[in-house]
């Protein structure tokens, strides 16, 4: 059995030869959280839609727990949580629940169980009587995460899954996230909250106009700079324009100096390789070091340096 | 499929505008039953006035004013039924494409045509009931409180013109759902209003070409009979619903003066064209649903 919750190859969905995604190949392995992220307008709904059997590809292929799109045994294992979740404002929530439950063939004793505790999880136990069209807009999103979760999916596919959350909701959500993973469950998180892409994902792909611009483990994806933290004192500007070791420098705020009369610097260096040969050269010019910490960058930098380091011709893999 | 009809039926009930249509119909009941009591009554004084001053009365009056009174009282009835059919089913697709509602029940274990089906079900279900419903309370009020307007129905005649008034429906659903699959709600609705319309022209334009033998108005007819056949249905009802065997007249040649009546049974091929029309607009809903991006 394939290892992967989602394979595509070459997957396109244009309209009119226009927007979009295009040629998207990448792989998701199971019981990961895979983080999809790009700007506004990139193509990350066109693709989820694409890969749920709402949109219909116009070229490439893919397959969903090792089964081709639309396939209805591939569904039944499938949860999602539409960007704009809109549901029968007629219904009350246990309705809905009951309705998806009818929809997914759960019929068995257990399923009033399951339905509560998944009211339990989404934090709706008490209001699941009420019609949805009295719920605000985080309630809705909250019931829509259930609806999600109803029959253990295998695979998840949440489209900003907490754009409608107040700050409470969204930390909810993320435990709830790094739950599903610890039970093996694949969640493929399409998101432009990077806080939350970066707080636990496993894996991300960015995607910019249509195109993919790389995929992998964030953590080697982040390892866009050598930067570094140093405190240090006798170190001036000029030794570091002399060094050439360094690529770049930066002073933190050189008024405010601590009792050993050090300083806060950031810099930039060729490689982690040549930090002993840093050091060396600093402790010959007298420079005392108290710390040398890399600098880690924010998804944000992240986003930004593989979004604008080059056009979307060739996808990168780290 | 039948979560959907399910779903798709309790929803029609939750909409606002099957509780209006409700009111409204159970106001148009009132009015046509005080109607048709009233004008029983004072019939019927004059047909005891009359036969007091021992003056034959004359009785295929009042067979045609019965016939007429019932059948504008289901014309009427059979416009509304229609008329919330078109506004029931037009956005039942569309709609619900419009507002994503549609998004999270179709990445489930459910295929588009099951989907379109469910709908038809499920639409076509709650509009058998209404469209029955109202039938037999307009046939109900013409028998009690018609008084000498009541006419002799035949029984089997009834049930089969009220299988024929609710099959009305679903020849409305059947094009609405598959309009709905490629159109906005407000464009089928804008579509399907004006068919609906066209057909009833048409059969008025048909039934004055029959009166007057008018061979052109009377094909105007029959090509808009197959465009939108509801309102030949409906001609078609009227007639099997008049077939009854009567001791002195035959209501069919008396119903036929007016304007709401078909001159000629419906034929089977015209009972089989409807069913055929319905399963073709399924047919192409199915599959423009199928090709349809979301």
């Amino acid at each position: 059995m394939s290892d992967l919750a989602i394979c595509t190859n070459a997957l396109s969905k244009q309209f009119n030869g226009q927007g979009g995604c295009q040629d998207i190949s990448l792989q998701v392995q199971k019981g990961v959280i895979y983080g999809f992220i790009g700007p506004n307008g990139a193509g990350k709904s066109t693709f989820v839609r694409t890969l749920l059997g709402l949109l219909h590809p116009s070229g490439g292929s893919a397959e969903i727990l090792g089964k081709p799109l639309g396939n209805l045994e591939a569904r039944r294992k499938i949860g999602y949580l539409p960007e704009l979740f809109r549901y029968p404002d007629w219904l009350t929530g246990i309705q809905l629940l009951h309705i998806h439950a009818d929809l997914l063939g759960l019929k068995d004793s257990s399923l009033s169980t399951h339905i509560s505790g998944l009211l339990d999880t989404v934090g709706l136990r008490g209001r699941e009587k009420e019609k949805i069209g009295k719920y605000s807009k985080g309630m809705q999103q909250r019931i829509g995460l259930a609806c999600a979760l109803l029959g253990n999916p295998e695979l998840i596919f949440l489209d900003e899954p907490t754009s409608a959350l107040d700050p409470l909701g969204r930390l909810e959500v993320r435990n709830l996230l790094t739950t599903l993973r610890r039970e093996g469950k694949t969640v493929f998180l399409n998101s432009h909250l990077l806080m939350e892409i970066e707080t636990i994902c496993d894996e991300i792909a960015i995607i910019n106009q249509g195109k993919l611009i790389v995929q992998g483990d964030w953590r080697k994806l982040s390892r866009i700079n050598n930067r570094y933290r140093l405190i240090a004192s006798g170190l001036t500007a000029q030794m570091l324009e002399k060094c050439s070791l360094v690529l770049g420098y930066e002073q933190k705020d050189p008024s405010t100096k601590d009792p050993l009369n050090a300083c806060e610097w950031i810099l930039e260096i060729k490689a982690m390789e040549d930090i002993p040969s840093l050091l060396g050269i600093m402790h010959e010019l007298g420079v005392r070091v108290y710390e040398l910490t890399p600098v880690e960058p924010h998804l944000e930098e992240i986003f930004l340096y593989w979004i604008n380091r080059k056009e979307p011709n060739n996808v990168d893999h780290c | 499929m039948w979560t959907i009809a399910k779903m798709t039926f309790q929803e029609i009930l939750y909409k606002k505008i099957f509780l209006i249509a409700l009111l409204m119909t159970l106001a148009y009941l009132l009015l046509y039953a005080i109607a048709t009591h009233y004008a029983g009554s004072a019939y019927a004084e004059d047909m005891n006035r009359m036969q007091k001053a021992g003056k034959e009365f004359a009785s295929m009056q009042q067979y045609v004013l019965g016939s007429q009174l019932l059948s504008t009282g289901l014309y009427f009835s059979n416009f509304i039924t229609g008329l919330l059919a078109v506004l029931a089913s037009a956005g039942s697709i569309a709609g619900s494409i419009e507002n994503h509602q549609i998004d999270p029940v179709l990445t489930r274990p459910l295929s588009r045509s099951s989907m379109i089906l469910g709908k038809f079900v499920g639409l076509g279900s709650i509009m058998t009931i209404y469209a029955l419903s109202f039938f037999s309370l307009i046939i109900l009020i013409n028998k009690f409180l018609g008084g000498p307007f009541g006419l002799h129905l035949n029984f089997l005649s009834t049930i089969k013109a009220g299988v024929l008034f609710a099959c009305i429906s679903l020849t409305i659903i059947a094009p609405a759902l598959c309009l709905s699959t490629s159109f906005s709600t407000l464009n089928s609705g804008i579509i399907l209003i004006i068919l609906y319309g066209m057909s009833f022209v048409g059969g008025f334009v048909e039934q004055l070409g029959n009166l007057i033998n008018k061979t052109a108005l009377i094909n105007i007819g029959i090509i808009s009979s197959l465009v939108f056949p509801a309102d030949s249905l409906f001609r078609g009802m009227n007639y099997v619903l008049m077939s009854s065997n009567d001791d002195r007249f035959k209501l069919i040649d008396l119903a036929n003066m007016g304007l709401f009546f078909g001159s000629t049974p419906p034929s089977n091929i015209m009972l089989f064209y409807c069913g055929f029309y319905t399963m073709v607009f399924l047919f192409l809903a199915v599959n423009t649903f199928k090709r349809r991006d979301i």
